[in-house]
């Protein structure tokens, strides 16, 4: 029951803010808010599905993160209103127009065909077998991580330091050399 | 929720609404919108086929290093956007035609 409960609040989350994301044209800052209500659902989802560790690393990496990330770059780039660039065009940089929407919905409704059609053959309704009443997976992340995993788990702290080290040298204000 | 049905749905919805973010959309962040929207659909996946296949947790370990590369992507694009910002002025992505000579 409450996990029916909390499923469907998340599938609302989750359809809201994706056809948010998609559909919000005036202000690039709400799409940015509707992919957190969106983050917020796949949370849910994870609670659902019983990976409580993931629904909060979603939550703490995702929606304080990335989002707050993108929130920045959106302000850096001069807030995604309507405006002029230095040529006198006008850029509505938010949006797509019809044109873009309609090559996004052909290509949407052909992949949707596609994917259908091949999963059709080889899907199987797996019915959820019946767990312990709550059993955290934390411990057993954890020691997954630093025994069978343990490689995957050192490239990607090498690979955290090279995307901050790259990150600060792209961004770095133009001129300065050093 | 005794069917892996509702988050297949759920997961596939959001990656075509992803792919429709990346090809509708003409901003450059909001196609890194789009991207997180897709990357999120496969951890989806990934979470719900270990619930319902094998329990033995090797799916949530895939979905922690999606989260970690989506950090890492996040940080690494939002930057060339800024980059491209200061060169260009812009944020359109039909500005980007430098390398098309």
């Amino acid at each position: 029951m409450f996990d029916s409960v909390l499923f469907l609040l998340s599938a609302i989350l989750i359809v809201v803010g994706s056809l948010g994301v998609l559909f919000i044209k005036e202000n690039i800052m709400h799409a940015c808010v509707a992919l957190l209500t969106a983050l917020f659902g796949v949370a849910g989802a994870y609670a659902v599905l019983g990976a409580d560790f993931l629904a909060a690393t979603q939550l703490v990496v995702y929606v304080g993160g990335v989002v707050i990330l993108m929130l920045f770059a959106v302000m850096l780039t001069g807030g995604g209103a309507a405006n002029e660039n230095k040529f006198g065009i006008e850029k509505i940089p938010a949006m797509g127009n019809v044109k873009t929407y309609i090559i996004a919905g052909v290509n949407v409704l052909v992949i949707s065909l596609v994917v259908i059609k091949i999963m059709a053959n080889v899907m199987q309704d797996y019915k959820a077998v019946a767990l312990p009443a709550y059993e955290s997976t934390v411990e057993k992340l954890g020691t997954l991580l630093v025994t069978d995993h343990v490689l995957a788990f050192e490239v990607s702290s090498i690979l955290l330091l090279g995307a901050l080290v790259g990150a600060a040298v792209i961004a770095r204000p133009i001129g300065s050399t050093k | 929720m005794n069917s892996m049905y509702p988050f297949l749905f759920l997961s596939f919805f959001m990656f075509v609404i992803g792919l429709g973010v990346m090809i509708a959309r003409k901003n450059i962040i909001a196609m890194l919108l789009g991207i997180e929207l897709i990357l999120n659909a496969s951890a989806l996946n990934f979470v719900t086929y270990t619930r319902f296949v094998n329990q033995n947790l090797d799916g949530h370990i895939m979905s922690l290093f999606i989260i970690i590369i989506a950090a890492a992507e996040a940080a690494v694009g939002l930057a060339i956007v800024i980059r491209f910002f200061q060169v260009r002025e812009s944020i359109h992505i039909d500005d980007a035609a430098q390398l098309q000579a």
